[in-house]
């Protein structure tokens, strides 16, 4: 990125220079290297600089104590602009390349920003010594009982999936086998056998078997192509849990079009980017999955969500519609999302359940213009006649409400 | 039968006779075969009820077992600002395709095109559209599209055809030769400043245009009369008397959609008006125009050159003015047109579609003489469209056998096949050493070609247009180029060593060039981010020379008149259709498909005869024949044809357009001739050969008859200014009927309805295209055409009145009529189609079963069964049928998302768009405002160019539909069956002398 294009005996002059400078500051840099002190000084840098990593608003910072020299650093760190307005070349070159952004003076002491040139040259990490002494006993054992808990969580949702494909092939096997057999054993007994001499026995023992049968093909067959308690795994692990739980970042931030569309919109990277192109490490995955945000930053593939909540192609839902318009929150379909790592759904989402809710919301009846329509319904509303306007009483269970 | 309405000839000879046969054959024949029916059903249904239950068990196994598919979310990298997934997007832009123009918003989701919309904002076509404006969003998904530059039918990359063109080109240069670019009309500004750069860079380079349908005869005619060549200007809303030969302006006489806004002004009675203009027609053939006219006047186009000579010769005899001495005798009365037009002198309008420069001096001489140039015909604004002259092509292609031309470069023109002189376009295309093509679609002149460079679909490209004298448009891209195509400008320029992309030439061009025209506008960017998003720029500059009526040659053209040679002589007329028109979009399933408004055929073209010539000549419906020795075609009984006049569409026969244009009817081009140095578009003296065997020719016309009763209702002016009910008396009779059991539905908030004005529809079939590309109405191929099996959700009815020899034609256009008391809701077993609370009739595809009690019980037979998958959206494959490959993925992009696409097995119908009834609802919901009048307006509606359909509220009492509904004329069809219909009719009114 930042190849300097000097004359071979200049170069040659720069390797003996660097040489010396190396031997000269050897045992300096081992006496002060990579404080906890050059972290915290760092976060000033980590605005603009990634040390790994694409560049930012500056260039990324690996293998900057061998580009550069260690006088030039300090000059141009301490302050960059003095060096610039002085017609140092390289300082002029680095300016033009970097969109003329000017980088602010650093009120910093010699050895502070040998410090941090260690912690660079370290990959962005404390000396060992220190490592240990930085997290107290406390912060460890709040992060041991939080990768406990993500493990937990993690079980227990797989604990979950078994168990609810447990419960149904147990509902569906045991029951439908066992009613069968009475069904076969009660039909053979009518006809060949004859060992119960009662035929009202026989009738109900059909009829009930035939029932419950039926209840159960009826069951299976409704929720055929439904996934409540779905929750996939997604190509980045995305803790919902820690973005709108802990963080409270709204829910309209990253789905924007929530508020104008049909669809809420996963947010596309640059979004992600917004903050993390500051926040480079999560307390649980630590660089692990958001640089997964990079990747596809830098090789330009957008990410590849696994879509949670699915409504079959005949049913036309509107985000717009219900949070914009009908002021609802998003937990009441999604349910507590700040509380869920990985997103489930949670509720079935069939039409039962959009109806249900349809008969018994209220809409923005007097609060929104556009309901001065219903005349009718304003009359009986200003005579106390009815106590609110459901959407169903606005059409809220027309079928082409929703399928057309 | 004088005031018999009938749909087809059957109803009016056949259909009496053969109900006879049936009822006598019938009875017993009925019995014996329902029998063996019931036995064949009884045999066979144990089997299907045991496959039936063995396949619902396989596939609820194979279902249940089934995981659930994942599904991706895939967000962008990078959004751009301002779109939101999932909204539609608007953007200006103009479709022109060398012979229609019109000014038009794209409608794009998702990245994608998938509406055309008629732009309001230009004062030229108004927001109107066509039928091919509204399909030409399918051809940007058209299978027959070139993907690739070729060289020699390979396919290559756009360097290699660079490198070899150029140096050709250079070779050329150096030897002194000579390039020709042929092209068809070029309004774009911008285009002809890049074909100046050419020409600049390579001297001997020529320009030569060329129409297939050409107005040469104009063009020479005002040379003569005005020195300059140029179509001036038409001003159809100022006339108030319009007398036309021959000329279609409502479906392909130049600027159809703006004539059809401006005719449609003068004509309307809503709004208060009590003045109709009044539309005389002379023509052989049935035409959409002389369909529409007040009087209808049937001539063979032989005679009217002598027609026209007789009305000037009246015209001067009447002013007192010199008179020639003597003229053959006109075969019609003209005497009573000829005081009529001087009473509206200024006020009249007289117009000739005839290609024939002589007939043209004579309407100018007319025109002058009543004072129409300055006020009904515009000389100072000039109509940019058909600027070629057929002598210049017919030169080109002699230059080209001699070998005097050494480079041709055809852009946007299909010689090959609409050349009537093909053999020898080709022969001479052989001779040339350089040969380019820029299509955007694969035709028959590509294969002839060495280099096809091909230029970008309309949607994917930039450009611009200057329709008339200051009347600027911009075209923008919708779509980046889905295949490896580049802008015909840019491939020109690229040539010339200038590497500029057409976007920023167009910019510069438009920065130094049409900027400065633009007063009160001082930065170049906000003027052109305006007019960008407008998508129209009118300067309001007019031609400076000042035009002047100075020679007047007509009394030569009376002197030399002759009688028409041979009365007995049958004559055939060429015409284009509103459909496929000159062939150039035939690769287009939705204007295959689409029903002519005369004859209501669709998927061919056919020879229309009159009933009586039919009858001299023992030809029946269907029969093949076959004309001056030409490949057969079938014939079609026309009532209204001109008694020695056939007639016959253009634009069919394509042999290089992919599928379904690809033998799809005869290419009659090779039929026309060139008289004086104009093509002309009819022949005389044709020999007619019944040839062995019939042909079945798919028609929409019989198969929804509603057997005779007054459906469509008309009236004269004058009883209409006496009664405004006139033609609706019945009405009142029938409403003092119409009682019920039930109480009144009662509708709050919303009732919806649509109120068409008979008076305005001229049946140019704009709307069903535009229903079909709103709501993803299948295409069924001929096959199930002839099957009955259409699927347009609108259609329009036309029926014919009075003597088959010269019938009056009206139209109806018919779709889902939304009752009230609907009778298809309470046959349906499972509820799938019901009322909603807004007085719509709703259908849930998901839940229809496919009984189709509802399309029995409709007595509009406005609901479409789904007999096969058409669109690709079943999951079992074996249910496709596909004959116009419109289940390709490419094709596919076309559908709009926010539409179910229906599979097999379920009826549709109508919904009166009812996605955009939502989406405006919504919109005022998070506008936080009432809906406004005008709000929703339906596809159908949004495309008419008549302004025919009205949409609205009806609980609204100041809407525009509730106003049309409480016009003396409203009438509701077939309301003596107390259905309730919440669509309303206004009666026709034709200002007809009786």
């Amino acid at each position: 990125m930042m190849n300097i294009f000097l004359p071979p005996f200049l170069k040659m002059r720069l390797v003996f220079a660097l040489i010396i400078l190396l031997v000269f500051f050897q045992p300096y840099g081992q006496i002060h290297a990579q404080t906890p002190e050059a972290e915290k000084n760092f976060q000033v840098c980590k605005a603009c600089h990634n040390i790994d990593g694409p560049k930012l608003v500056g260039p990324s910072l690996a293998g900057v104590t061998q580009r550069r020299e260690q006088a030039w650093l300090l000059k141009f760190i301490r302050n960059s602009q003095e060096v610039i307005q002085s017609g140092d070349p390289i300082a002029v070159q680095v300016f033009e390349e970097n969109n003329r952004i000017p980088m602010p003076p650093n009120p910093l002491t010699d050895e502070q920003i040998l410090d941090i040139l260690k912690y660079i040259d370290n990959g962005g990490k404390v000396a060992d010594e220190y490592l240990v002494a930085q997290l107290g006993d406390e912060e460890k054992a709040a992060q041991a009982a939080l990768a406990a808990q993500i493990a937990a969580e993690q079980e227990a949702r797989i604990q979950r999936l078994n168990d609810i494909e447990r419960d149904a092939n147990r509902n569906f096997g045991t029951t439908f086998i066992i009613t069968l057999i009475i069904l076969i054993v009660v039909l053979a007994d009518l006809f060949i056998t004859k060992v119960i001499k009662a035929k009202f026995v026989h009738t109900i023992l059909i009829l009930i078997s035939l029932f419950v049968i039926g209840e159960i093909m009826y069951k299976e067959a409704s929720a055929l192509g439904r996934q409540q308690y779905y929750q996939p795994e997604q190509p980045i692990w995305f803790s919902h849990k820690i973005h709108a739980g802990q963080n409270k970042i709204d829910c309209k931030y990253c789905h924007t079009a929530a508020d104008y569309s049909k669809s809420a919109g996963i947010p596309s990277v640059n979004v992600c980017m917004n903050c993390h192109h500051q926040v480079r490490e999560g307390k649980i995955t630590g660089t692990e999955q958001i640089s997964k945000i990079y990747k596809a930053w830098e090789s330009g593939e957008p990410i590849e969500w696994v879509k949670v909540h699915n409504l079959p192609d005949h049913v036309f839902f509107s985000h717009a519609q219900h949070v914009n318009s009908g002021k609802l929150d998003c937990a009441s379909c999604h349910g507590p999302i700040e509380t869920m790592h990985e997103v489930m759904q949670v509720n079935d989402l069939s039409m039962g359940w959009c109806i249900d809710c349809h008969r018994t919301t209220d809409v923005q009846f007097g609060n929104n213009k556009f309901f001065e329509s219903y005349e009718k319904l304003h009359e009986q509303f200003k005579a106390n006649e009815i106590k609110g306007v459901t959407a169903a009483m606005v059409g809220g269970e027309n079928c082409m409400k929703c399928h057309y | 039968m004088e005031n018999k309405y009938f749909k087809s000839l059957d109803e009016l000879t056949i259909d009496t006779t053969r109900e006879i046969e049936t009822t006598q054959a019938g009875d017993k024949g009925f019995i014996l075969e329902s029998q063996n029916e019931v036995k064949s059903i009884a045999t066979a249904s144990r089997r299907d009820f045991l496959k039936a239950f063995g396949f619902t068990i396989a596939s609820a196994a194979i279902a249940s077992s089934c995981e659930q598919p994942v599904r991706k979310a895939i967000p962008f990298l990078i959004q751009p600002e301002g779109l939101i997934p999932g909204k539609a997007a608007y953007y200006a832009s103009s479709f022109f395709d060398g012979i229609d123009y019109c000014s038009v918003l794209v409608k794009v989701r998702d990245g994608r095109p998938i509406k055309i919309e008629g732009n309001t904002l230009s004062s030229v076509t108004r927001g109107g559209t066509s039928a091919r404006v509204q399909a030409s969003v399918l051809g940007l998904y058209d299978n027959g599209r070139h993907k690739t530059p070729l060289l020699k039918g390979e396919e290559t990359t756009w360097d290699q055809v660079d490198e070899k063109i150029i140096q050709k080109l250079t070779s050329i240069k150096d030897k002194q030769g000579k390039v020709v670019i042929l092209s068809s009309t070029i309004i774009s500004p911008t285009t002809k400043a890049a074909i100046a750069a050419f020409m600049d860079a390579y001297p001997g380079t020529d320009h030569v245009q060329y129409d297939v349908l050409s107005a040469s005869g104009i063009l020479k005619a005002n040379e003569t009369s005005f020195g300059k060549a140029f179509v001036p200007s038409y001003r159809f809303d100022k006339a108030n008397l319009i007398v036309a030969f021959d000329a279609d302006f409502m479906g392909s006489w130049l600027s159809p959609i703006e004539f059809t806004k401006q005719y449609m002004q003068n004509r309307k009675l809503t709004n208060g008006q009590r003045a109709m203009s009044r539309h005389i027609h002379f023509e052989g053939a049935m035409s959409l125009t002389g369909s529409n006219a007040d009087n209808r006047v049937q001539i063979k186009p032989s005679q009217q050159k002598l027609v026209l000579a007789n009305l000037l010769h009246e015209l001067r005899k009447i002013e007192g003015g010199e008179t020639s001495a003597s003229i053959p005798a006109s075969p019609v009365d003209i005497v009573s047109l000829a005081s009529d037009l001087l009473k509206n002198k200024e006020r009249s309008l007289v117009i000739s579609g005839s290609n024939d420069t002589q007939e043209q001096l004579l309407v100018n001489a007319i025109n002058q003489l009543l004072g129409n140039y300055g006020s009904t015909i515009e000389t100072d604004i000039h109509l940019k469209l058909r600027q070629a002259t057929d002598e210049k092509m017919d030169a080109l292609v002699e230059q080209m056998n001699a070998g005097e031309v050494d480079g041709l470069i055809i852009y946007d023109v299909n010689p090959v096949y609409d050349y009537n002189k093909k053999d020898r376009f080709i022969e001479g295309l052989k001779k040339v050493d350089l040969t380019v093509a820029m299509p955007v679609f694969d035709e028959e002149t590509s294969a002839f070609v060495e280099f096809v460079c091909p230029d970008h679909h309309y949607l994917e490209a930039w450009n611009d247009a200057e329709i008339k004298t200051g009347f600027y448009s911009l075209a923008q891209p919708a779509i980046r180029p889905i295949f490896k195509t580049r802008a015909a400008q840019e491939s020109l320029l690229r040539w010339t060593g200038n590497s500029a992309d057409y976007h920023q030439y167009l910019m510069s061009f438009w920065e130094t060039q049409i900027f400065p025209k633009a007063v009160n506008e001082l930065f170049f960017t906000a003027f052109w981010n305006t007019k960008l998003h407008d998508g129209v720029f009118e300067s309001g500059e007019k031609e400076d020379s000042g035009l002047e009526f100075t020679q007047d040659p007509s009394n030569e053209v009376l002197v030399n008149l002759k009688e028409t040679d041979n009365p007995s002589a049958i004559e055939m007329v060429f015409y284009t259709n509103v459909s496929v028109g000159t062939g150039k979009h035939a690769n287009n399933p939705w204007l295959q498909e689409l029903p002519d408004p005369v004859t209501k055929a669709c998927w061919d073209n056919y020879i229309a005869i009159s009933p009586r010539l039919a009858q001299e000549l023992n030809i029946n419906d269907e029969q093949l024949v076959s004309v001056n020795g030409l490949p057969a075609l079938p014939v079609l009984i026309q009532p209204g044809q001109q008694y020695k006049t056939l007639s016959v569409a253009l634009g069919y026969g394509r042999e290089k357009g992919g599928v379904p244009a690809n033998g799809v009817g005869k290419n009659m081009f090779p039929l026309l001739t060139t008289n004086n140095g104009n093509k002309t578009y009819w022949i005389g003296d044709v020999n007619i050969e019944v040839v062995e065997g019939t042909y079945a020719v798919a028609r929409t016309q019989s198969h929804h008859s509603m057997e005779g009763r007054a459906l469509v209702r008309d009236t004269s002016l004058e009883a209409y200014l006496e009664n405004p009910e006139s033609g609706n008396e019945v009405r009142k009779e029938i409403k003092a009927h119409l009682k019920s059991l039930y109480p009144k539905a009662e509708f709050d908030g919303f009732h919806w309805g649509m109120a068409i004005d008979l008076n305005s529809c001229t049946g140019c079939n704009a709307c069903v295209v535009a229903c079909s590309a709103e709501n993803n109405v299948p295409v069924v191929g001929k096959e199930q055409v002839i099957n009955s099996r259409e699927m347009h959700w609108i259609r329009i009815d036309r029926y014919y009145k009075g003597d088959p020899e010269d019938p009056e034609l009206v139209r109806q256009p018919v779709m889902c009529q939304h009752c009230d008391n609907a009778p298809c809701e309470n046959v349906c077993p499972v509820a799938a189609t019901t009322h909603s609370n807004e007085g719509l009739n709703q259908m849930a595809y998901n839940r229809c079963i496919g009984t189709r009690y509802c399309n029995n019980n409709c007595p509009y037979k406005v609901r479409r069964f789904n007999f096969f998958d058409y669109t690709g959206s079943d999951s079992f494959k074996g249910n496709r049928y596909d004959p116009a490959e419109m289940t390709t993925d490419l094709r596919r992009l076309v559908l709009n998302p926010d539409v179910t696409v229906r599979s097999k097995g379920v009826i549709e119908k109508c919904s009166f768009c009812v996605q955009r009834i939502q989406e405006k609802k919504l919109e005022a919901k998070t506008e936080n405002r009432m809906l406004k009048d005008g709000d929703v307006v339906p596809a159908c509606a949004q495309s008419c160019p008549a302004d025919a359909i009205v949409f609205g509220n009806l609980n609204d009492k100041n809407s525009k539909v509730s106003k049309y509904f409480a016009d003396e004329r409203n009438y509701h069809l077939l309301e003596e069956i107390h259905t309730l219909p919440s669509v309303g009719y206004l009666t026709k009114v034709k200002n007809k002398t009786i």
